[in-house]
């Protein structure tokens, strides 16, 4: 049974290669462009782990994984693991999301094999 | 038709090299067939105003409109009206795809490098710099064609294009 | 970049490619939206998204040259959202060829396998970084006096190999630290460990750089490692000390200089911004004498960008944040264009084809049959209709492109011009919008040139100082209509009838309407200019810009009035992918007239026509026309059983052609001709009938204008 995850990022570019890298690995892949569209695809599905990049417009990183962890609507996906993408500049938020609750951090750019390591600890 | 078409297809992937086979007049002709995309019997060309005489029409070819010229013109060869053996040989020419109107088209014929002959000095109704040699098959003499060199450089777009 | 991939991502990076140059369209009307002084946080975090999420991308594709480049934007912007440098008109500018440089970058390694770039390239590249650099330096409005804005101290440790033997542990040293003050941070240095055969278990190959905070003096720390100073280098760095003592700093220790300095920023001694700025120092202490001259006082540039009052700031704000709910509403895929080109061919194949079934349908007579087929036609002409509507997109993408054209025209000129924009949410056919974009463009440049005059000139005139420059899109009757209005100076109409005449394209005693000598701006060559300048007047483009609108089934007319200004329309179809049209017949070939250039179709007895040569004219119920036979025009040889007359009109001139049969109406999908057919004189497209077989579509105006230009050969 493949693994559900949930790829977030404003840049398609980095979407498309996440998906491909995690689906020649044999991972099922959701995409959503930002962090409100993500809440909106938590909705109803199966996500084992959630990808999530922190500078985005309309919801960043940082309000989806702290909607994630202390909305009630999301309580499901509360012990879900969250991998942070980040770039080296994003220190305060880095600090930020450890309190919430991300679980790894992957600093861009990143090889195909250091996502699918980071991936295969955290997927239960 | 379809048969032959996928006889094409069928040979293309061989060792030796292959050629389509087709008549205008009374010589007998080769081309590569990986030059060939496919080979069209009978259809309704539309007549495009305004080009010149070798340009016989447009066809719709899955939603690609193709020019096609009549080589029976181009070589000299009387022009005659599309009968039940006239075919049209779709092929790609200097990044163009267009149609050739030929007399009739016999078979995929394969060849090795040996058994065609270089000929830089072949004296026929065709240009000769177009020939890139000649071969004998089945008893028949038959003129190789260098596709890419049937027509000169903006020879087809000034077809299309006519002197106007 | 990537080791041990096994899968294609070459369509992932054409994502790139496309998505940055959607990226760095919203930067640039970002850049100019602040540039008017509407100064809005959100707006400075768009602008950091931009370079962020381009960097990051880039990255991930291995393009090092994008991704070093971006970041120093970044960096810059990420100070200049948190207040730490401040923005100003110059910095824009800036930021405007930076953004141009990026796009430049990605066309560059879109169309070429190199990793590096041309010379030319490179060089832009490191002027504009410099460049870049110099708002580091002097335009921070905190660290001005060239200190960091960290509050700890600062320690770097290097043991030296023999520390061991002499019996002292470093770690004690470093633990007693913290018996005086707090270990903020720790790294430690390793990069002095030799290969495996080379080491020597008993000596010390560690570094350490400290960030430690407490409230003491350099000589207290330099006692705690009073017992190891002769074993090991220490440097002590108090806080707020100037960017010059890390340039120290990073020079003297021995590993690389990046090295050091990604470890000061990893500990949060620098941060990025101040390592950048040491880095560059200890780079260009030599250029800096010969930069100095162009650099700003910063309370010249607080000035600057503080000149926005505060209500203006307040409206913009309210503005932006409606443009950006209404934005948010809507959810987009992106689509390759190809892709959706390819579905619209085939939809068109099956309209053509269920039109084909229908037909057969009807001799069947079975009324079950007949009527689930017109249902499948509806459904189909609905599928068809909503394809159609996928491509629509609205011109305001378009139009927001030419501020930057009018900001660079407007400062390249010493003109001012305000630019107004409505309707930019009227939607078209993509192909349209983008084909467009050039005749628009050159029309745009025409306006700034030669309409709009100089502040002072306007001044004189009595108008305002600032030219007003308007650009219009709506809807009207199955088309849309794009206008490019200036409050300039007008046509001169007598100067274009004497340049006309002189031309020999009119005679002198011809009587012409306003609209007619106009028209003859679009002639070839036809330039009224006195002066040429580099911006438009070389008498090529008008003539460029009626055949672009032309070729796209659209007309331009020009409507001004001297002293008062221009106005420039343009209509076009909503869509070239569907034609509703005529379909006639010339001997055994079918063509199509766009159905609404047609006027009348009447059968003609031949008796009427008989040896009428084209270039005669016909009387049509008083009316005078010229008219041509389409079958001798073309040459076909066979002779008709009948003959019918379509009367045509386009731009307000009339003219008859001879035709076989006509078929009546019929809306069709058109199959675009390819780059072989470009110059086909009379024919403008084609599309393909129910049976197959292809029917071209007439180039009316080109007929037209034949049947005329033979009209005013017969007159003189």
């Amino acid at each position: 049974m493949g693994k559900n995850i949930l790829v977030i990022d404003d840049a398609t570019a980095i979407r498309q290669v996440v998906e491909l890298t995690l689906r020649d690995s044999g991972y099922e892949v959701v995409q959503a462009a930002d962090g409100r569209d993500g809440l909106a695809k938590l909705d109803g599905q199966g996500i084992d782990l959630i990808i999530c990049d922190v500078n985005m417009p309309v919801m960043n990183g940082i309000e989806f994984l702290s909607a994630v962890k202390n909305d009630e609507a999301y309580s499901s996906y509360k012990y879900t693991p969250i991998i942070m993408l980040t770039t080296e500049s994003g220190d305060d938020m880095k600090a930020k999301g450890k309190e919430l609750g991300a679980r790894a951090w992957l600093i861009k750019p990143f090889k195909p094999d250091q996502l699918i390591e980071a991936v295969g600890k955290l997927i239960i | 038709m379809q048969q032959y078409n996928e006889n094409l297809k069928k040979k293309v992937s061989e060792e030796i090299r292959q050629y389509v086979s087709f008549r205008i007049g009374n010589e007998m002709f080769g081309i590569e067939v990986m030059k060939v995309q496919e080979v069209l019997g009978q259809v309704e060309l539309t007549a495009v105003p305004g080009t010149m005489p070798f340009m016989k029409g447009v066809i719709d070819l899955r939603g690609v409109i193709v020019p096609v010229i009549d080589l029976r013109l181009k070589f000299k060869a009387l022009e005659k009206q599309f009968d039940r053996d006239s075919v049209i040989i779709i092929a790609e020419i200097k990044g163009i795809l267009a149609g050739f109107i030929v007399d009739s088209v016999s078979d995929v014929i394969s060849l090795s490098e040996s058994e065609v002959q270089r000929t830089p000095h072949f004296s026929t109704e065709v240009e000769t710099d177009s020939v890139e040699g000649i071969a004998k098959y089945n008893d028949k003499i038959i003129i190789i064609l260098e596709v890419d060199r049937i027509f000169r450089a903006g020879e087809i777009e000034q077809m299309i294009q006519g002197n106007r | 970049m990537a080791s041990g991939k096994h899968f294609d991502n070459r369509e992932a990076i054409n994502t790139f490619f496309i998505e940055g140059r959607d990226i760095l369209e919203n930067m640039e009307s970002d850049l100019i939206t602040l540039e008017k002084g509407e100064m809005d946080d959100e707006i400075l975090n768009s602008i950091f998204r931009c370079a962020h999420t381009i960097k990051g991308t880039a990255g991930m594709f291995g393009f090092e040259e994008i991704e070093s480049f971006t970041h120093i934007m970044e960096s810059l912007l990420d100070d200049v959202r948190k207040k730490e440098i401040l923005i100003n008109s110059e910095m824009i500018s800036l930021l405007l060829q930076c953004k141009d440089f990026m796009g430049a970058m990605l066309d560059f390694f879109q169309n070429n396998e190199s990793t590096l770039m041309s010379d030319e390239m490179s060089g832009t590249g490191i002027m504009l970084r410099e460049r870049l650099m110099q708002y580091f330096e002097k335009g921070n409005e905190y660290g001005d006096t060239g200190k960091v804005t960290n509050q700890s101290w600062h320690i770097s440790l290097r043991f030296h190999e023999n520390v061991f033997k002499v019996g002292l542990d470093p770690q004690s040293f470093i633990s007693y630290l913290n018996k005086i003050g707090k270990i903020v941070n720790i790294v430690s240095v390793k990069d002095s460990l030799p290969s495996f055969s080379e080491y020597i278990p008993a000596d010390c190959y560690l570094g350490f750089e400290i960030k430690f905070l407490a409230d003491t003096t350099k000589e207290k720390i330099q006692d705690v490692f009073e017992y190891v100073q002769d074993d090991c280098s220490i440097r002590i760095i108090p806080p707020q000390s100037t960017i010059d003592d890390f340039v120290k700093l990073i020079q003297e220790l021995p590993e690389e200089n990046f090295k050091i300095g990604d470890m000061l920023t990893k500990i949060g001694t620098l941060t990025e911004t101040e390592l950048n700025q040491a880095l560059k120092l200890q780079k260009s202490s030599v250029a800096e004498d010969l930069e100095k001259s162009d650099i700003k006082p910063l309370g010249q540039i607080i000035m600057e960008s503080n000149m926005v009052p505060r209500q203006i700031i307040e409206a913009a704000l309210q503005k932006q944040e409606s443009i950006r709910k209404n934005s948010e509403k809507v959810h987009t895929i992106r689509v390759d264009a190809n892709k959706l080109d390819i579905l619209i061919n085939l939809i068109g194949e099956l309209v053509i084809t269920s039109s084909n079934v229908s037909q057969l349908s009807e001799k069947t007579r079975s009324n079950e049959l007949i009527e689930s087929v017109s249902e499948m036609t509806r459904l189909i002409e609905n599928i068809r209709d909503s394809t159609m509507n996928v491509r629509m997109v609205q011109i305001g993408e378009t139009f927001r492109k030419y501020e930057r054209i009018i900001r660079d025209l407007s400062k390249e000129t010493g003109k001012e011009i305000n630019l107004e924009m409505h309707g930019g949410e009227t939607e078209l056919d993509k192909t349209l919008v983008e084909k467009i974009a050039d005749p628009l463009t050159h029309l745009i440049r025409n306006a700034i040139d030669h309409g709009i005059g100089k502040p002072d000139e306007r001044a004189a005139m009595g108008k305002s100082r600032a030219g007003n420059l308007k650009l219009n899109a709506f809807h009207e009757t199955g088309g849309i209509v794009i206008e490019v209005i200036d409050d300039g100076n007008g046509l001169d109409r007598e100067k274009i009838l004497n340049k006309a005449v002189e031309k020999g394209l009119v005679s002198a005693a011809h009587q012409l309407s306003e609209t007619e000598i106009f028209q003859f701006i679009f002639e070839p060559g036809f330039s009224t200019a006195e002066k040429i300048t580099n911006i438009s007047g070389r008498g090529v483009g008008m003539d460029v810009v009626r055949n672009n609108i032309e070729l796209l089934r659209g007309t331009v007319i020009l409507k001004s009035e001297k002293g008062a200004g221009t106005t420039v329309r343009i209509h076009l179809p909503l869509t070239l992918a569907i034609i509703d049209g005529f379909l006639i017949q010339l001997g055994s070939d079918f063509y199509v007239i766009p159905l609404d250039m047609v006027v009348e179709c009447i059968e003609v007895e031949k008796a009427d026509i008989k040896g009428k040569e084209a270039g005669n004219f016909i009387n049509m119920r008083g009316e005078v026309l010229p008219f041509m036979r389409l079958r001798e025009f073309f040459n076909l040889t066979y002779e008709p059983v009948r003959e019918n007359i379509v009367v045509v009109e386009y731009a307000q001139k009339k003219a008859g052609l001879i035709v076989d049969k006509p078929h009546g109406e019929f809306q069709t999908v058109v199959k675009p001709f390819g780059r072989l057919f470009k110059s086909l004189k009379w024919v403008s497209g084609s599309t393909i009938l129910g049976n197959g077989q292809v029917a071209l579509i007439l180039d009316i105006p080109k007929l037209i204008h034949e049947l005329q230009g033979m009209e005013i050969f017969l007159n003189s």
